[in-house]
């Protein structure tokens, strides 16, 4: 799809959206319009035992929608790219359910919230984590490289669904799984409404 | 749209209410706004576990 065909500039919506993660980093518990740490996580049906070995500075700016491992847990040695991975949180909750054997890649556009993943990801020990940067309509992750690929609440903020879907499906092996979540909204939203980036991040 | 890439096997889970009592729950509501997890596959090759 060209850009002129897209309801929002992209780059613009990107920008938009770096900011608002940005403020998710360094102020996980300011005033956005969305809940976030570790009562959202409760709230969206995680376990406490996935919750608990992990540190607040882990779990403090995840601001998912619903849980990518409802339908399906990960098993040991999958190797696995989180698309759009924030400050961590699902790829830390994947790193334990694949092991030393399993491998996991977040991807991540904004700078603070990869500064804090790999603050993290140090914090814990983990050698089966690593994160790039990187946008989910360019994921720098080889051919069919990956078992599975999660993501929580991130395809929604991406105007063209349809390459980040083709993206997805690149770097997935034969065979391999897509597990992710997402909002989806029961009403239509008004086509001026959605050429409205202010609408698209709060 | 999943389908039409050619992903199979798509799944939709239980839904979540994901702003209730945020800040943006009003928003939320006016267009029934909820979470939900998705599952697909693509084809081809040896199946994961499940």
């Amino acid at each position: 799809m060209s850009v002129a065909q897209l309801p929002v500039d992209p780059d613009a919506l990107r920008a938009e959206v770096r900011g608002k993660y940005r403020d998710v980093a360094l102020q996980p518990a300011g005033a956005h319009h969305f809940h976030t740490g570790r009562p959202l996580a409760a709230r969206l049906g995680y376990p406490n035992h996935w919750l608990e070995p992990l540190p607040e500075a882990a779990v403090e700016s995840f601001a998912g929608v619903a849980n990518p491992f409802a339908l399906r847990t990960l098993e040991p040695g999958e190797r696995v790219v989180d698309v759009g991975s924030g400050a961590g949180f699902d790829t830390f909750v994947a790193g334990a359910q694949v092991g030393e054997d399993g491998a996991v890649v977040g991807i991540d556009m904004t700078p603070e919230m990869l500064d804090k993943a790999r603050r993290n990801a140090v914090c814990l020990g983990l050698r089966n984590v690593e994160f790039r940067e990187g946008l989910a309509e360019r994921i720098p992750v080889a051919d069919g490289w990956a078992d599975v690929v999660i993501s929580n609440g991130v395809f929604n903020l991406c105007p063209d669904k349809r390459a980040v879907f083709d993206e997805v499906y690149r770097v997935l092996r034969p065979g391999g799984v897509l597990q992710f979540a997402d909002i989806a909204n029961g009403r239509p939203i008004p086509a001026g409404a959605l050429r409205d980036i202010d609408l698209w991040t709060g | 749209m999943l389908e039409d890439i050619g992903f199979v096997g798509v799944k939709v889970g239980d839904p979540v209410d994901t702003f209730g009592g945020a800040r943006g729950e009003q928003k939320a509501r006016s267009f029934q706004v909820y979470g939900y997890p998705f599952l697909a596959r693509k084809p081809g090759g040896a199946p994961l576990h499940r």
